[in-house]
This record gives C-alpha cells, sequence and structure tokens, in this order.
C-alpha cells in the first residue's frame, strides 16, 4: 500500500526547478520572534546533533531536552509522556507534538521513526495561549528538510543485535523532498512461555514535503507523514518475591498500526499582514491485542481497535514587519475527530473462574447452592463512536522596548466530545443444584455521554536583555489538557452489571450488591496547569546556556483511580491537585573540532490532594516521574587524511523513581552510556555504535494487574553498524 | 324475518328479567402483590423479614394459583436473600375469600426445583385486601401477613 502511496506521489513531483525555489519561509513554531527571544526555555537539537545521537524517535530526545521523559515500554501506541512533573499513562498527552507545524492529535501516533528531520524544538512549560489544548508540558515541533534546504540525497543501512535492521532513504526531488525508512528487530526480550521473543517490530514511514511559492505573494507547502508498523510489545516480567521474573504470559501481545497526516499551509505575504492558513487531515487505523493478566494464566484479553478520522485548520494573523516594536498575532483554530473504536474484554477459563465465579460464590452461602459458567469465554464486548471538537480563538502580542521585551496573550478554547457506546456482554450460567441445564444471559448497554469545557488561558511574560548574548526572563501562563471519556471502565461496568442481572435473574440479591459506576460516570474534565517560570539564556557563538526554575499548580488533575466496587477497573478522573518544582539547565559549547552538551533537570512533584477511593496520597511524590534527568554528551572531529573521525559518547540518566502512589516501590538514578564511531568521507560515512553499553538494569515501567505486580526493563546492551552514502 | 327473530330476542328478555333473583357468585380470584411480614420459627424464636412483597397469581382456571415471596431470608445469618415461587397451591373460592391450601410441595427458587425447603402444610386466605398464610419451609414454620 505504502509502495502503491509512494509511486503515486513521485508520480506528481514537480521536474526540478530550481528557480522557483526560495528559502523555508514556514517554522514550525508560531511565535512571532526568534527562539531566542521567546520567554520559555527552549531547546534545539538540530539534524546533525539527531545524526550523531542516532535519534530517530520522538521518545529518544528523552533526556536531551531536561525534564522530558518518555519511557520505552508496551508498544507504540504507549507513548507517555512526562514532563516537568505532568502526564499520565492514559488518555491525552501533557505536551504537544507537532509536525512541519500541524499538530499531532492522536498520541497513539507519537512514537515513529523520521528520516530527513531538520530539527527538534522543545518549547517547556504550558503553551496553552498559542497551540492549546495538550500542551500544558510543553510543545515539540519537529521540521523536516525543507527543498530549500537543498539537502543532499542519502542512504543509509544499519544491522545490530537482535537483528535489528534500519535501512532509509532521503532525497530531494525538485521542489520535494521524500523520504522513507524501514526498521526491523527480532525482539530484546524473550517470552519465557512462548519461547520467542515478544517485542519484535517491523516499521515503514515515509514523509514528504512540497513547497512552492505560486507567485511573490503566496507560499503553498504540503506535509505528509505516513507510518505502517506490526510489533510485538508488553514486555512486563511479574515481581514475585522480590525478584523480577522474565516474562511468561500465553495470550497473544501485539499492536499494528496505520497512520497518515497530511497537512497543506497557504502562507499569503502583504506589506503589512503575514496570513498562514492551514489544514491538515489524520487517519489512524489501528489494532492492539494484549494478555491483561501478562501470566501464563488464561485469565483475560484485551482488543483495541481502532479507526479515527480527524482534521484541524487554523487561520493567523501577524504583522509583516518582524522589526516592528509591537509584533502581534491572532488566530482561530478549529478541530474535529471521530474515532470507531471496538474494546472487548475476553474473560478465559481462569479469568472466569477467579475474577467472576469465586468473587460471586463467595456471597453465596454453599449450601444455597454455587454459580456456575460452563463457557470457555466471557465476551465482553464495548463498542464506541466518539466525536470531538475544539474551537479556539486566540491572540498574542509581543512590545519590546529597548531592552525590554512584553509578551500578553490570550486563548479561549471550547471545547466538546460525545461518545455512542453500545455494549454487550453474553454467558451461559448454572446455579447449581436448582438449574438442570444452562441458561443463557446477555445484558446489552447502549447510550450516549456527552462533554463541554471552556478553558480561558492567558500568558504575560517579560523578558529582559542584559547583553546582547544574555537575557533574563520570566513568565505566568496557563495550560490544560482536553477531557474525555473513560472507554476501558466500560469492561468492568459490564461485568457488574452481567453479575448483578443474573443475580437478580436467580432471584438472589446480596446484602453487599456490586456498586459500579456507569456510563454518566466516564466523563473526566479537562486538567489545568498554572505556571510561574523565571531563567536565563546566553546565546554567544560557540556557547550556548539556559537556566530556568518553575513552580507548577495542577488543578483538576486527571489521575487514574479505583472506582467503588471495582475489580479490575481503573478510570481517569479528576480527582486531584499537585504542584511540580523543578529547574533546568542546559548548555551546549563546540569550541573547535570538539562538541559537548549538557541537559540536566531537577523536578519535585507532589500530589496536593489525592483520595483514589482507597487511599489518601496527598504529600506523596507523583509516580513514574524522575527527579531528575541527566544527559552528558562529548564528541571530538579529527581529520585523518581525506576522513574525518568522529568520536561521540553520551551519558544519560534518570530517576530516582517512585513507581506507585505510595512511594514504596523505589528504583534509584541510574546512568546508561550510548556511544558511536564513525569515519566520515566526502560521500560515505561508517560507524558503529552502541546503546546502553553500561547493560544497566534499568525499569522503564511499574503496574499491578489483578494483584500482581509486573515492571518492564530497560533495554540491554545493543551494538549497532552502519552507513550512510549521499548522492 | 328479521322481525321475527327480533320478537323471538325481546320475548326471550322478558323472561329472564322475571325469572327469581341469582344467588352470590364465588370470588374470581385475581393477581394481587400483597406487602407484609413473613415470620420464620428459627430456634424457637420468631424472625420476622418486614416489607416483604409476596405476589399471588392464579391460574387461568382459578383452580390454582403460586405464591411468590420476594427476597425472604430464612435465618438471620444469611447474607443473601432469595426470590422463593411456591406452585400448585389449590384455590377454593366462596364469597367472601378465597382459600389457598397445599399438602405438599417443591418451591422454586434460583432457576428450578429446590427441594431443600420444600413446603408442607400450607394454609392461608384472601380475605378482602389481606393475604395470609402459614406454612412450613422444610424445618421452618413460616407465617405471613399483608395487604395489598
Amino acid at each position: 500500500m505504502l509502495a502503491v502511496l509512494f509511486i503515486s506521489l513521485l508520480s506528481v513531483v514537480s521536474p526540478v526547478r530550481d528557480t522557483l525555489l526560495v528559502p523555508a519561509t514556514v517554522t514550525a513554531l508560531k511565535e512571532t520572534v526568534s527562539p531566542d527571544k521567546i520567554a520559555s526555555p527552549v531547546s534545539i537539537i538540530r539534524n546533525t546533533g539527531l545524526q550523531r545521537s542516532s535519534t530517530y524517535r520522538p521518545l529518544m530526545l528523552s533526556g536531551m531536552v531536561p525534564g522530558l521523559y518518555i519511557p520505552e515500554y508496551g508498544a507504540s501506541l504507549t507513548s507517555t509522556i512526562y514532563l516537568r512533573g505532568l502526564g499520565s499513562r492514559m488518555e491525552n498527552p501533557v505536551m504537544g507534538l507537532y509536525l512541519d507545524g500541524f499538530p499531532v492529535l492522536d498520541k497513539n501516533t507519537f512514537d515513529f521513526d523520521w528520516s530527513g528531520i531538520r530539527s527538534a524544538t522543545m518549547l517547556r512549560g504550558p503553551q496553552g495561549t498559542l497551540y492549546g489544548r495538550n500542551s500544558m508540558g510543553g510543545v515539540l515541533s519537529l521540521q523536516s528538510l525543507s527543498p530549500s534546504d537543498r539537502p543532499e540525497s542519502s542512504v543509509y543501512l544499519e544491522y545490530g543485535s537482535s537483528s535489528s535492521l534500519r535501512t532509509g532513504i532521503v532525497s530531494a526531488i525538485g521542489n520535494s523532498v521524500i523520504s522513507a525508512s524501514y526498521r526491523h528487530s527480532n525482539g530484546f526480550f524473550l517470552n519465557g512461555f512462548k519461547g520467542e521473543y515478544c517485542d519484535p517490530y517491523d516499521g515503514l514511514s515515509a514523509h514528504w514535503k512540497w513547497e512552492r511559492p505560486l507567485n511573490e505573494k503566496i507560499h503553498l507547502s504540503n506535509s505528509l507523514w505516513t507510518s505502517l508498523s506490526k510489533e510485538g510489545g508488553f514486555a512486563y516480567g511479574q515481581l514475585k518475591d522480590g525478584v523480577l521474573h522474565p516474562v511468561s504470559y500465553n495470550d497473544e501481545g501485539s499492536y499494528k498500526r496505520f497512520s497518515l497526516m497530511n497537512g497543506v499551509n497557504a502562507r499569503w505575504f502583504s506589506e503589512a499582514i503575514v496570513a498562514d492558513a492551514s489544514a491538515s487531515i489524520q487517519l489512524l487505523s489501528d489494532n492492539m491485542r494484549m494478555d491483561q493478566d501478562y501470566t501464563s494464566d488464561s485469565v483475560f484479553t484485551l482488543q483495541q481497535r481502532q479507526m479515527s478520522c480527524a482534521g484541524t485548520m487554523e487561520f493567523r494573523l501577524k504583522r509583516a514587519d518582524s522589526r516592528a516594536a509591537w509584533q502581534p498575532q491572532t488566530g482561530v483554530f478549529a478541530l474535529y475527530k471521530l474515532n470507531h473504536m471496538f474494546a472487548p474484554v475476553t474473560f478465559k477459563q481462569d479469568g472466569i473462574q477467579r475474577l467472576i465465579l469465586d468473587n460471586a460464590n463467595s456471597h453465596i452461602p454453599s449450601e444455597i447452592g454455587y454459580l456456575s459458567i460452563a463457557d470457555s469465554e466471557f465476551p465482553v464486548d464495548s463498542d464506541f463512536l466518539i466525536g470531538g471538537w475544539n474551537i479556539a480563538l486566540f491572540h498574542e502580542s509581543v512590545f519590546t522596548s529597548g531592552r525590554w521585551q512584553f509578551t500578553g496573550g490570550l486563548r479561549l478554547d471550547c471545547e466538546g466530545g460525545r461518545m455512542d457506546y453500545d455494549c454487550l456482554a453474553s454467558l451461559n450460567y448454572r446455579f447449581v443444584p436448582t438449574m438442570g441445564s444452562d441458561k443463557r444471559f446477555s445484558v446489552p448497554y447502549k447510550g450516549f455521554a456527552v462533554h463541554n469545557a471552556v478553558e480561558l488561558l492567558p500568558k504575560l511574560s517579560v523578558l529582559y536583555r542584559t547583553s546582547k548574548s544574555v537575557s533574563l526572563y520570566t513568565t505566568i501562563s496557563k495550560g490544560y489538557r482536553a477531557g474525555g471519556f473513560n472507554t476501558q471502565i466500560f469492561s468492568d461496568i459490564l461485568q457488574n452489571m452481567t453479575m448483578n442481572g443474573l443475580m437478580k435473574d436467580l432471584g438472589v440479591y446480596l446484602d453487599r450488591p456490586i456498586v459500579s459506576v456507569s456510563a454518566d460516570d466516564t466523563e473526566y474534565a479537562p486538567e489545568s496547569a498554572w505556571n510561574f517560570e523565571a531563567g536565563s539564556r546566553i546565546r554567544r557563538d560557540d556557547f550556548r546556556a539556559e537556566l530556568s526554575a518553575y513552580y507548577i499548580a495542577v488543578r483538576n488533575q486527571q489521575l487514574t483511580v479505583f472506582p467503588p466496587g471495582m475489580s479490575t477497573g481503573r478510570m481517569m478522573t479528576n480527582a486531584g491537585l499537585s504542584r511540580s518544582l523543578g529547574a533546568e539547565a542546559e548548555l551546549e559549547w563546540t569550541p573547535g573540532d570538539f562538541r559537548t552538551r549538557a541537559a540536566w533537570s531537577w523536578c519535585d512533584a507532589r500530589f496536593m490532594r489525592y483520595n483514589d477511593g482507597n487511599n489518601d496520597y496527598g504529600g506523596c511524590r507523583i509516580p513514574y516521574v524522575p527527579q531528575y534527568t541527566l544527559h552528558l554528551s562529548a564528541g571530538h572531529s579529527l581529520k585523518l587524511g581525506r576522513c574525518v573521525l568522529e568520536t561521540d559518547a553520551f551519558l544519560h540518566g534518570e530517576g530516582p523513581f517512585w513507581w506507585n502512589e505510595t512511594n514504596t516501590v523505589y528504583e534509584p538514578f541510574r546512568l546508561r552510556l550510548d556511544s558511536r564511531i564513525a569515519l566520515v568521507f566526502d560521500k560515505v560515512e561508517i560507524y558503529i555504535r552502541g546503546e546502553n553499553l553500561t547493560d544497566t538494569p534499568g525499569r522503564s515501567f511499574y503496574f499491578k494487574s489483578i494483584g500482581n505486580e509486573f515492571f518492564a526493563r530497560i533495554k540491554p546492551r545493543t551494538l549497532f553498524a552502519g552507513t550512510s552514502i549521499k548522492f | 324475518m328479521k322481525i321475527k327473530h327480533l320478537f323471538a330476542a325481546a320475548l326471550a328478555l322478558i323472561i329472564a328479567g322475571c325469572g327469581k333473583p341469582e344467588a352470590e357468585t364465588p370470588i374470581i380470584p385475581e393477581e394481587s402483590d400483597y406487602i407484609g411480614t413473613v415470620t420464620v420459627i428459627y430456634q424457637g424464636a420468631p424472625f420476622d423479614n418486614e416489607n416483604i412483597k409476596v405476589n399471588f397469581t392464579p391460574s387461568d382456571d382459578a383452580k390454582t394459583g403460586s405464591l411468590t415471596l420476594h427476597q425472604i431470608r430464612f435465618v438471620p445469618q444469611m447474607p443473601v436473600t432469595i426470590d422463593v415461587t411456591i406452585p400448585d397451591i389449590t384455590l377454593q373460592s366462596t364469597t367472601d375469600k378465597v382459600v389457598l391450601s397445599c399438602e405438599r410441595t417443591i418451591p422454586l427458587a434460583m432457576g428450578g426445583e429446590y427441594p431443600r425447603y420444600t413446603v408442607t402444610d400450607l394454609h392461608g386466605e384472601i380475605v378482602g385486601n389481606e393475604l395470609s398464610f402459614s406454612l412450613n419451609f422444610g424445618d421452618y414454620p413460616t407465617s405471613f401477613k399483608g395487604v395489598k
């Protein structure tokens, strides 16, 4: 399918017309001022830095951006992002991801392979005024190579541990830049039960960027990103008696995904105004299968199949004279997303016995009888059609007076959604001894839920330039994370409805009936954060430094709780208040043939109020958030005749972690070393590299399932060799 | 011909109207719910289930009927309540009441017959809005008195 797409793309590419190429003017950031003048911490990692560090996925930016932590676990859809103590495993992200200026709406597509990237820019702290929803921790903007960058065409090939293969091509053709990549891996974690690796990966990604000025006043660009992947995953080992056991589960764990995003931008220049009109369409089709108990027993499985389509539109006006003292920007934004999700949970024989029958029969005196289910599987089918919309109006003005720069902005964000659910649970049951044969019992559950919210997102900042290269800034801003619906709790609702209905059908009434939330309770509201920040920035020829400190107060925090009566389910609710206190630093120094970079963060993130229905966690640290992140890199380029020997080392550190809400499961700070040695010729580069050379046995994720504790490990030591050829 | 038939019908009506007054007819049993107290004699002491709903349903020919006791508990220690249906009750209607009786029957509960609590010696009556009966649920003497 992708091949067909590629051929069709190539066929529409214009022939080389260099005279039409103009320097790329469409920046990925919306700010009216350059990144050096933004009153928020900004991290920029350019193409060469990404290549030398072999960074080709967003999650590989973990730690390279101070405070950013995106652990690798599960599968590509579990792109859990933690930033400044913000973040959660489920639903909406705390960081906005922009590809060539277009927002990526679905977190399930945040983990992808890229090639042909010009830069990765991270704005930290709430960027709600210009970027709106889901940017309360910051915005990561990836900008691809433009035809005007005149990139040399290149192919690359890399092979390494676990038969890992990565290959790709970047090519500029006329007004287009096309890139494609393929990655394969046999996997790194053995599933002891099946005797095979549980996390193999095969993925194909492609990108097409086209830019062309129609005339002196109108510039058009198009950016298409697509990926297709098939992988295993969920390499979770059980922690039993203090020992972390290897992965061992019996049911399928897999994830298949197709995603496509195409964005079109038209920029109109006049003497007074620059207008940007952009629109994107985003498609996602994925299918996840998971052994939800992660054991070798047949307890229960989950499938989540989605087909979603979304569209965004934005129109922005700003002043053409970028040197004027007043730089206003006004815009409107709208999005609509429709998602059809099929998410059945299937209870298998062990699950029917342990989770359903044992629970039900524990309430029934044995002298009366007992409940029996003869089915080998008890499916709880959930079908959702979820529509969501957002409309926003925003304005931001930047005033410059001498050494001072003042920024004020306000955004009105209105959002809403509707979820239609159609669920069914069916089983054949028998009450022994009174019933002579099985009886079919079904619970249909249909309906809809809606939610609406309005958010005002102000921003005020002051930046003062003490000299040409040094500036100080302070910012107060608000961001928010969108609300939504808890689809994952429906299997529990249905499970409880089935048990209550079955008991009623039998004419048996428990003194303590199984209570459950209903679909009406599955809506959760937006989470908002106020950020107070102060920082300083130094920009000199070969030296860049940034230091900032922040305090973030989070309201209506979206947290995972255990609703009353739930045996296996969790749901997102606005249960808490939290605060994050932290500091971040970033240094970059490139004297001569040397290059060094350091990124460091400290974050103390705690619940101020959080009661999950069972416990009060007020004062505890927010789990999964590393207290420190550290990235140190040093490199040197040595000329050896016709080639250059490049040597780079990267030290990654993160932790300590508190893995649970009670802060009783702890992991200390850990360090990993990556390294790369390359021989760079004029057109050819040959390299070897290694990841986690220290073979640090860290953990990337912790959770509990039906009372069992599980950890995901970080990848072990891996070695690769590769080459790239320019042509 | 039509006139002839009309005349015959009118004559029949006149004859009927001039006959003796008809005797009072027995009550026709109707399905009803009664709310009252079920008392179970447990270890020699009465154990009351208050506000219990009992449904009385006669058969189509009104010769038999059934009683369903909703959410009843036989002993205080029972952690659940159950619905119990007593079938095959003989009904005998008089002009002022419906008499219920049954020597022995197996009640229905939890989806089928429940011989553990076989019903014996059921006697009861429906008088006006009131239902009362007594029986043995297995070894437990039980009685009910309730109103519509």
